[in-house]
């Protein structure tokens, strides 16, 4: 008779499985993500006073906004924090702290900070 | 006039040669000077439509000039609209100078382990206080207080108060930050990016609490380089620090001690490292974003120093770390981690680990369930190789663990976390174990 860690050994096996498979599923995805800006309603951004007005513009260079840019590197590590939850001096100490913490170039972490302020809590 | 002389030959052609020999001198010259009249007045026409044309042609041309001028106008309003400041922040805000600011984690535990009595196990308040003056300086302490039973048979509880990290940052220029102090060490990511509520499991990885130091005292330098403008960039970490050492100062393997390096002896008095020379380590990274919740980030680190406080022995650690994250619902990341040191005693030891976990938040399904959407499915896998082995006098354990559990969100930082984990050992000491925590992220 098996003892119960042989028996549970096949289950563990498929475990496994399930975990790479879901790994490489997702890096296969990954190469045909597109490059489509998000909406803001796939983040956590507020009815943003931060959007770039949606009147017919010259061409300009592509380059992602602060919304982006907060939205991408919260996410790294932690759910979304609302712009809403600190004052504007608060999110300047807190995003000083994500950019040496999360190795955030200095240049993205003034849009966030940016994007952040403009839509503090006050 | 060309259609009045057509006329004229069409009714002289028309008209019956009688008809022609009644017309008189008189009358031929009357219409001879009609005739004449009317082309003066044609060729005088002619002249006012060249004019008419040519003041027509002008008037287009400044019709065009104006046309563009507006086109430019509205153009240059357009950009200087993008580019015009958004509504400033209010004056006392924006011009805050110096700021103190808490951030940090709580979590509530209860363990339920093979064997054991199930307990309400642990009450952790993990604050860390940040104290930032003017643009570039920083300074971050995080602390971690928990309370844990006394010895069995002792009766009572004691409170324990850790220093977590506690460290100065400079942000020298946009490509390099000095940090100073008692630092979390950038071997892999999840030592600096893993407490708390940060990871979607309670416990963590084998491989990172038992294979490489979570901290050092020390000096860092590390920044980020974009590349391009689609958000991709390089970062970097270079430090020397302590490092690892001896906890009974021989070279016997079972004597590493990891993190227990700080440089300043119990007795108050004694400064120093334990051993003569300092650790070194670092660490590059590639983030590579799709677009906003695509990504990935793959980092390799390492760091090598003398451990035993002759000097004789080297401790070596490699990590290999990979995240990826697929739209907001979707997160997997893993580490593979392998060291290697010499030791008096048993030789050169060879120990390694890895983890992969993966997260789905069932707000993906689009279900228009609320309570559905709050849950987050995890699962991970993780593996050590390593462990002393105090009957055989040998390194010779070998752990698997498979967890799989949930976590339910009450807010964005308010979290349920429930996970059993199934451990597959030859150390007796690892057994299968329910989890439940309640965590919060201030």
């Amino acid at each position: 008779m098996k003892n119960p860690k042989q028996r549970l050994r096949p289950i563990r096996t498929a475990f496994a499985s399930v975990l790479a498979a879901a790994w490489v599923i997702g890096l296969a995805f990954l190469g045909r993500a597109d490059s489509t800006p998000a909406t803001a309603a796939q983040t956590n951004a507020v009815p943003a006073s931060a959007k770039a007005p949606a009147a017919a513009q010259p061409v300009v260079k592509i380059q992602l906004t602060g919304a982006e840019l907060y939205s991408m590197h919260c996410n790294r590590c932690h759910p979304e924090r609302y712009p809403t939850e600190r004052t504007a001096a608060q999110w300047k100490t807190i995003m000083l702290h994500m950019q040496v913490r999360a190795n955030i170039p200095v240049g993205q972490s003034r849009l966030i900070l940016k994007y952040l302020q403009d839509n503090s809590g006050r | 006039m060309f259609g009045l002389a057509a006329a004229g030959c069409a009714l002289g052609v028309a008209l019956p040669a009688r008809v022609a020999a009644e017309v008189s001198d008189a009358d031929f010259n009357a219409l001879k000077d009609l005739v004449q009249q009317m082309n003066g007045k044609l060729q005088a026409l002619e002249q006012t439509n060249q004019l008419d044309q040519q003041t027509i042609h002008a008037l287009q041309q400044e019709l065009t000039d104006t046309q563009r001028t507006a086109a430019d106008a509205q153009q240059k309003s357009v950009a200087a609209a993008e580019t015009q400041p958004l509504p400033r922040t209010p004056i006392d805000e924006a011009t805050v100078n110096h700021n103190f600011q808490i951030l940090g984690d709580a979590e509530f535990q209860y363990d339920k382990a093979d064997g054991q009595h199930g307990s309400f196990l642990l009450a952790d308040f993990a604050p860390i206080f940040l104290y930032r003056g003017g643009d570039n300086v920083l300074f971050e302490a995080g602390f971690d207080t928990f309370i844990q039973n006394n010895a069995p048979n002792g009766g009572g509880y004691s409170t324990t108060f850790n220093l977590s990290f506690a460290q100065l940052d400079y942000v020298i220029n946009d490509y390099i930050t000095l940090c100073a102090g008692d630092m979390l060490l950038p071997l892999g990511t999840y030592s600096e990016r893993g407490a708390g509520w940060l990871n979607k499991i309670p416990d963590d990885p084998l491989a990172v609490d038992a294979l490489i130091p979570g901290t050092g005292v020390g000096a860092q330098l590390r920044g980020a380089i974009p590349v391009g403008d689609a958000g991709k960039f390089i970062n970097y970490s270079v430090y020397g620090v302590n490092g690892p050492s001896s906890a009974d100062g021989t070279g016997n393997a079972e004597a590493l001690d990891l993190g227990g390096n700080v440089g300043l002896q119990s007795d108050g008095a004694t400064v120093g490292n334990l051993h003569s020379n300092p650790a070194g380590g670092a660490r590059v990274g590639l983030f590579l974003p799709f677009k906003p919740h695509y990504d990935l980030e793959v980092g390799i680190s390492g760091m090598a120093g003398e451990w035993d406080d002759a000097g004789n022995h080297l401790w070596v650690g490699g990590v290999v770390d990979a995240a990826l994250h697929l739209g907001p619902n979707f997160e997997a990341k893993g580490e593979y981690i392998a060291t290697k040191y010499g030791s008096d005693d048993l030789g050169d030891i060879s120990q390694n680990g890895w983890f992969a976990q993966v997260g789905y938040k069932l707000a993906g399904l689009n279900m228009d369930m609320p309570v559905i959407n709050n849950v987050e499915l995890v699962g991970r896998y993780d593996s050590v190789r390593n462990g002393y082995d105090s009957v055989n006098n040998a390194f010779h354990f070998n752990t698997q663990r498979y967890t799989i559990g949930g976590i339910y969100y009450f807010t964005s930082t308010l979290l349920f976390e429930a996970d059993y984990e199934f451990l597959d050992s030859n150390d007796p000491s690892q057994v299968n174990q329910l989890i439940l925590q309640l965590s919060y992220g201030f």
